[in-house]
């Protein structure tokens, strides 16, 4: 009885932050889908892969949190130094995803027509699962938040089933975003796509460094 | 990879003129507008002010006068457009300083909504404002609801029947870049690569989606490069320093810049989100530019007179502009075979193009009125105010 409450407290939890983790997501997540295939099930595969990695990351989370108390004994300095390396990482990797883009459409999306993609050679899994374990790994507040709670459970495994039922409940959320794979896909979207990864890539470069060398963006 | 040929554009064609009677009885209605909007009840009593307000309501009769005598559009638009860029800094500098002693403005100031109402924040506003019922906007908005929606009804009035027109007739953001396109005789760089052109709405989505995961208008905080010349954040910190490099690179690099070297307006082009977000609404507005194709013969003059890149030779072709276009007029005074045209949707190609005109030009210089001439005559306050 307690654990199905207690499992209930994370699907909750999980509903509730929904809008805050597609907040947290949403600037890596929409524009690399917007460089996927259209389709919807492309779209699906592609969403699956960079949820499951987020729950890796989660998982992971979850086995520190517990194990060494990691999240609640942790010091500012020192969570502030993890958040800019995986901001300087998720960085790193959407200008590199925003660059290999470019192979994906030919010369025959230079026309304003809407053309279909073709299929692509190169896989993107690899891409989905590395994006999807960096935003697993973000210590946004609602996943902090869960991190502090699974850390009181009693044993790993109840940790690790908290943070899967708060997995479940924010990936609700983000199952309108498989619709994306309506959107057809040309030269203007792609151009579009890119473009936005490499200034969401450049904010996150920013706040990387200024986390790393610790300055307050808000202080004097 | 091409845009735009070396040819010399023979920017306004001669249009056979109106007779002076006629001319004047058709800027009538605008100059009872004008002179309604300089004079209305409540307004300043102040002589200066007095003065200031005939001075711009003269001068936008005056435009629009020219106007319809001419039968030409963009260069009359393009006086009043430039003088709206150049005076709107110095009024809004001038106020600025004035409630509160400097151009810059503290994050906690901003944070507590302390700043004047932008309207290029409003696409960032409606995915944070949609997913949980808060505006990140950084403005004091203390009007009654009653109010707000009033404004919102007549943005959205406005937008319908012009579209992206906003960006041609009352945005007082774009004159400085079109006042320094005008300034050179020829462009130094021609060829644009048109993917620049899909800039726009990479900036609106990144900073939408940055404004929903930072709780903040990622643009106003980042990217604006108009707050080198309005109010800037006071840079107490590296950040702020960063912010306010940023901010005067972009409108070094983009509004004086690149308009000097390619004749455009690239700023307006290449980055603007609100942009973007307006020509979302040139699908829905009445009023557009076609491209007669019983005359074009595909010289593509109209495409280098363009000042937005809003032609392509594949949208001359298809006898249309882009999606971008905001219906400036430029193409139209161009084209020397008059196969630019303004056209109302739902009629044939090149059915009375000039009513169409006069009907767009009547909705957008009232607007022009309404909103840029408020702005003018504050510039022209100021100054008068320092004589």
């Amino acid at each position: 009885m307690a654990v199905s409450i207690l499992f209930g407290e994370a699907l909750a939890l999980g509903l509730a932050s929904g809008p805050a983790c597609i907040a947290s997501c949403g600037p890596v997540l929409v524009p690399s889908l917007l460089t996927e295939r259209a389709g919807v099930r492309a779209n699906a595969r592609y969403l699956s892969t960079f949820l499951g990695a987020r729950l890796l990351g989660y998982l992971l989370f979850a086995v520190i949190a517990w194990k060494v108390g990691a999240l609640v004994s942790m010091s500012p300095s020192s969570r502030v130094f993890v958040m800019g390396a995986v901001n300087l990482l998720l960085a790193g990797l959407l200008l590199w995803y925003a660059y290999s883009s470019k192979h994906l459409c030919g010369r025959s999306c230079a026309t304003p027509k809407l053309v279909k993609i073709g299929v692509q050679k190169t896989s993107r899994t690899a891409g989905a699962a590395t994006l999807g374990l960096m935003t697993g790994l973000s210590l946004c507040p609602p996943f902090v938040a869960a991190g502090v709670r699974a850390a009181e459970l009693g044993s790993v495994a109840l940790a690790l089933l908290f943070f899967f039922c708060f997995f479940v409940g924010t990936t609700v959320w983000f199952l309108p975003f498989i619709s994306m794979g309506c959107i057809a896909r040309n030269e203007a979207v792609l151009t579009v796509a890119r473009m936005a990864m490499a200034l969401i890539a450049l904010y996150y470069l920013l706040l990387g460094i200024v986390l790393l060398i610790g300055k307050n963006a808000y202080g004097h | 990879m091409l845009m735009g040929t070396n040819v010399c554009v023979p920017h306004f064609r001669p249009a056979s003129p109106r007779g002076i009677l006629r001319s004047f009885l058709l800027t009538l209605p605008m100059a009872v507008w004008a002179l309604l909007m300089g004079f209305h009840p409540g307004t300043s009593t102040d002589p200066k002010a007095r003065l200031a307000a005939a001075m711009t309501a003269v001068f936008m009769t005056a435009l629009f006068f020219m106007m319809m005598r001419t039968g030409t559009t963009y260069r009359w638009r393009r006086w009043f457009f430039v003088s709206l860029g150049l005076l709107f800094p110095v009024g809004f500098i001038y106020n600025l300083v004035l409630a509160r002693g400097t151009m810059g403005i503290p994050i906690e100031e901003m944070i507590a909504g302390r700043t004047p109402f932008c309207f290029l924040a409003i696409p960032l506003l409606i995915v944070p404002a949609a997913l949980t019922r808060t505006l990140v906007f950084p403005g004091s908005i203390t009007a009654s609801s009653h109010a707000i929606a009033g404004m919102v009804g007549l943005w959205l009035a406005l937008t319908l029947v012009l579209g992206k027109g906003w960006c041609a007739y009352a945005c007082f953001f774009g004159g400085i870049e079109e006042g320094m396109a005008a300034v050179p005789p020829r462009a130094r760089i021609r060829k644009l690569d048109p993917r620049w052109r899909y800039g726009p709405w990479a900036v609106l989505l990144a900073m939408v989606l940055l404004s929903l995961a930072l709780f903040e208008p990622a643009y106003c905080m980042w990217l604006c490069p108009f707050k080198a010349v309005t109010e800037f954040i006071t840079a107490r910190n590296a950040i702020g320093i960063v912010q306010n490099i940023i901010f005067i690179v972009l409108f070094a690099g983009l509004v004086i810049v690149l308009p000097l070297l390619t004749k455009k307006r690239t700023q307006c082009s290449f980055f603007c989100p609100f942009g973007a977000f307006q020509s979302i609404f040139n699908k829905i507005s009445i009023f557009e530019i076609k491209i007669d194709r019983t005359r074009c013969q595909s010289c593509t003059i109209c495409r280098t007179a363009c000042p937005t890149m809003s032609l392509s030779k594949e949208s001359i072709a298809r006898g249309e502009t882009l999606l971008s276009c905001m219906k400036c007029g430029a193409c139209v005074d161009a084209c020397p075979r008059q196969a630019a045209v303004w056209h109302i949707k739902g009629t044939t190609v090149a059915w009375k193009p000039e009513r169409a005109r006069l009907m767009f030009l009547y909705a957008a210089w009232a607007m022009a009125v309404l909103f840029g001439g408020s702005i003018i005559a504050s510039g022209l306050f100021t100054i008068i105010h320092f004589l």
